[in-house]
Order: structure tokens, then C-alpha cells, then sequence
């Protein structure tokens, strides 16, 4: 029992380090469109260079199973988008509006789907030990603040406070105590569905950036521009997360 | 092991492959948006993956990759500063201005000088990572050329010119693909560097260039079909080389 408790306490520990990537936008007081377009390059940087490193953790168990999740993952942030567009678009209102609606909960939606991959992580990695564990742990927490720079660029730049911002990266990542703790009690249940959790978290990350994230930026600013930031924003992602897993 | 001799013979059927696409006469008329996008859109993803495939080949010198990575993005940059290129549409150039189809052949060229790089390295890694990039740069390739094609028939080229200038884009391909290789090969610290250069550049052509060229184009749910499909192929074929 104790050990449940210190496994959901962990999970908590690095769903409210996602938190600390609102930090940041203390610094930007105003939001220009010229701003909200690099935002979004850096959002899609960020998260491009996350799914890089899920990509990569997925076919290190299973190529095809993190290809299958990933076209499911495709497939769900189509349907997830239809709907969206369908059952919240009110004619007549402000069209701009709308569309940022839209892709703030599309982010919100697909981070915390990809919380559920990273809870089953964490809960798998207390097999191995509690130094093992602690390691995980500290090491998805930290790993977790530039996901919370990418929910509050896009938040932050459709006008959300920010402490909301810091309070939807901390939800999206809520996800990540609750797998917690199933995934550590049934690992062997958990583990073959790891590559497709993995693979179907990345899908969804790509395609959103690719949907609506990127095609938003660029419409804010220079193709050189936007692009450039995107690409450094990516490896600096790639390199934080190498840094981190050590 | 490769041979100089591998890398030659594989750099060069990347450029190639780049034949079929120069015969196709391309449109770039109104009503035919959507493929150019797709087009563009194909090689982005495919672009996309074999970076991916790139950056998993050394997990021991992140830094190291990660400047080489910045370098690379730098270097693309730079070139389309000094050249002017960023002002260019990759996919409808300019047709009153004279100097649209020399700027786009420019363009192209450093493309494959940044392909050729990245096919050199993965050569000096492992050949079968080498053939592996050379054929994804080969598919790539066909409707790069197929691009190219269209604005110079344009622009008043025939079939046999314009087959011509699109080999000619390539000859950086294979001749940066043989330095790359002998300088990895020669001087093997400067591995994760290289790697990273290539990525970087990788990167940041897709980033500037291929995708917001094919948003253009077409719409922004097509365009992340065919890009996430085609980067997902590439990183599943790239994991199950040996």
C-alpha cells in the first residue's frame, strides 16, 4: 500500500513540474501576432522534438507496434479535429477566435493523451528499483516543463492567463499519477501495450503540429522565420532529452 | 564496409532517380496546386524521417550533435541569405522574372549537396544506413525533379534540357556524399558533428522551405496526412535496419 502512495506521490511530483513551463510568459507581457506566430514555432519545435524521443523509445520495443499506434494516433487527432470543428463552431461568431479555441483544446487533448504513455513509464520503471525509479521520475518531471512551455505558448498566446496556463499544463499531465500506479501493479499487463501507447502518442503529436500548430506560425510570419525557430526549438528538445536520459 | 567506390555508385543512383521525375512534364498551372503540395509534402516527411533515423545512431555525444545540429541550420541560412533564395516560391516561381529558373536550379542544387552529406555520413556509420538513406533520397528525389521539371519547361526548355538541368541539380549529391564519407572515415571524432550538420540542415530545409511550400498549396489536412504518413514509413523501415 505504501508503495502505491509513493508511486501515485511521483507521478504527482512530475504532473506539477509540467506547471513550471507557464513560468516563462511572467516574462511576455504582450502578445503580438508576430509573437503568437513564434509561440507556435516554438510549441511545435518542442513538441516535434518530443515525439522525436517517443519515436525513438518506441521502436526500441517495436517498430510496428509504434507504427500501428502511431497511425491510430493520426487517425484520433483527425476525428478529435472534425468533431471539434462541427460541434463548437458557432457561424457568425469571430472566425479567429474559433480557430484558437479549437487548437487549444487539440493541445490540451493530445498532451494529456500523452501523459497516459509517460504514466505507464513511470509506474513500469518502479520495477526496477527505487533508485531506478527516482531517477525516471526526476528525470520525466524535468522533461515535462518544456511540454508546458509548448500547452502555455499556444495558450498563452489566444490570451490565457498565466496561471491558467500553468493549471492546463498541470491537468494535461494529471494523467500521468493515475497510469502511474495501474502500470506498476499490472507490468506484465502493461508492458506489450507500451510500444503501441508510445507510438500512438507521437502520431498525434506530429499531426497536430503538423494540422494546425505549423500551418498557424507560418501564417504569422516569415516561411525563414517561423521555420528556424521551429528547427532550433526542436534541437534543443532533442538535446534536453538526451541530457536527461542521461 | 563502405568503399568510396559504394558511396559513389549508391550517391549517384539517388541523383539519379531524379530521370523519371525530369521527364514528367509538371504543370504548375492553377488545378494542379494540390499535387505540387502533396508532392512537397511527401518529401518533407520523408526528409523528417531520415533525420530521425540520423539522430539515432549516437546517443554519447549530444552536445557535441546538438552544435553540429545548429551549424547546419546556420549554413542553410546563411545560403538562402547570400542567394537571395528565401524570397523564392519553391513551387511557382516568378515566370516574368528571368532569374526564378536559375535561382530555383541554385536551390535545388544545394538541396542535394545537403542530401549528398547526409547520405556521405550514414555511409561512414554503416553501409546498410548508407543504402538505406541513398534510397530514401532516391524516392525523394522523383518528385523534387518533378517540381523542377515543370518550372523549366516553363520557363521554354525542352525535354532533353530540362532532363539535363535536373541531373546537373545533383551532381553535389554524390561528390558531397564521397567528401563526407572520406572525412568521417578519415578523422572519425568528427562523426557526431557531421551527423549533426546533416540533421540540422535536414531540418531546417523541411521547416523553411518544403512544408510552407506545400501549405500553399493545399490544405493543411491534406498536407499532415501525407507528411506524418510518409515520416512514419521512413522511421519504421529505418528500424528494422540491422
Amino acid at each position: 500500500m505504501r508503495d502505491v502512495t509513493l508511486v501515485f506521490a511521483y507521478g504527482l511530483i512530475t504532473a506539477l513540474a509540467t506547471g513550471l513551463g507557464a513560468l516563462p510568459f511572467l516574462l511576455v507581457r504582450t502578445v503580438s501576432g508576430r509573437m503568437v506566430g513564434r509561440l507556435n514555432a516554438v510549441a511545435s519545435g518542442l513538441m516535434l522534438g518530443a515525439s522525436f524521443g517517443l519515436l525513438a523509445e518506441g521502436t526500441r520495443f517495436g517498430g510496428w507496434q509504434t507504427f500501428s499506434g502511431g497511425l491510430l494516433g493520426v487517425l484520433f487527432i483527425l476525428v478529435t479535429n472534425r468533431y471539434l470543428r462541427e460541434h463548437h463552431a458557432h457561424p457568425g461568431g469571430p472566425a479567429g477566435k474559433e480557430d484558437g479555441l479549437r487548437r487549444m483544446v487539440l493541445i490540451v487533448t493530445v498532451m494529456t493523451v500523452h501523459s497516459l504513455a509517460e504514466g505507464v513509464a513511470i509506474g513500469a520503471s518502479f520495477g526496477g528499483g527505487m533508485v531506478l525509479a527516482t531517477f525516471i521520475t526526476v528525470a520525466i518531471a524535468v522533461h515535462n516543463i518544456p511540454e508546458g512551455v509548448a500547452i502555455s505558448a499556444v495558450l498563452r498566446s489566444n490570451g490565457v492567463s498565466v496561471p491558467r496556463c500553468a493549471g492546463w499544463s498541470i491537468v494535461s499531465s494529471l494523467p500521468q499519477p493515475v497510469m502511474a500506479v495501474p502500470a506498476f501493479l499490472f507490468v506484465e499487463a502493461f508492458a506489450p501495450a507500451l510500444p503501441y501507447g508510445i507510438g500512438f502518442a507521437a502520431g498525434a503529436m506530429v499531426f497536430m503540429v503538423l494540422l494546425e500548430i505549423l500551418p498557424e506560425a507560418y501564417g504569422k510570419g516569415s516561411a525563414r522565420e517561423i521555420g528556424t525557430i521551429t528547427t532550433l526549438s526542436m534541437i534543443a528538445m532533442m538535446l534536453f532529452q538526451k541530457l536527461v536520459a542521461g | 564496409m563502405a568503399t568510396p567506390l559504394i558511396v559513389l555508385l549508391y550517391a549517384s543512383i539517388a541523383a539519379l532517380s531524379a530521370i523519371p521525375g525530369g521527364l514528367v512534364r509538371w504543370s504548375t498551372e492553377p488545378g494542379r496546386d494540390r499535387w505540387l503540395g502533396w508532392a512537397h509534402a511527401l518529401a518533407a516527411g520523408g526528409m523528417l524521417g531520415a533525420a530521425f533515423v540520423l539522430t539515432g545512431v549516437s546517443d554519447a555525444t549530444a552536445v557535441a550533435g546538438a552544435i553540429g545540429a545548429v551549424l547546419g541550420v546556420g549554413f542553410i541560412v546563411a545560403t538562402h541569405s547570400v542567394t537571395r533564395l528565401e524570397t523564392l516560391d519553391l513551387s511557382r516561381p516568378d515566370r516574368k522574372d528571368p532569374t526564378a529558373a536559375p535561382r530555383l536550379m541554385a536551390l535545388h542544387a544545394l538541396h542535394a549537396c545537403t542530401e549528398g552529406v547526409a547520405i556521405g555520413v550514414a555511409m561512414a556509420v554503416d553501409l546498410s544506413l548508407g543504402v538505406f538513406m541513398a534510397i530514401a533520397i532516391a524516392v525523394h528525389n522523383v518528385p523534387e525533379a518533378a517540381l523542377l521539371s515543370g518550372a523549366t519547361r516553363e520557363q521554354g526548355a525542352g525535354r532533353a534540357g530540362t532532363v539535363g538541368k535536373v541531373v546537373l541539380s545533383n551532381v553535389g549529391q554524390p561528390a558531397l556524399a564521397v567528401v563526407t564519407w572520406f572525412v568521417v572515415a578519415t578523422v572519425p571524432a568528427s562523426l557526431p558533428w557531421v551527423l549533426g550538420f546533416a540533421v540540422g540542415a535536414l531540418l531546417n530545409l523541411v521547416m523553411t522551405e518544403l512544408l510552407p511550400a506545400s501549405y500553399r498549396e493545399a490544405g493543411s489536412t491534406s498536407i499532415a496526412l501525407v507528411a506524418s504518413v510518409a515520416l512514419a514509413l521512413v522511421v519504421l523501415l529505418g528500424g528494422i535496419l540491422p
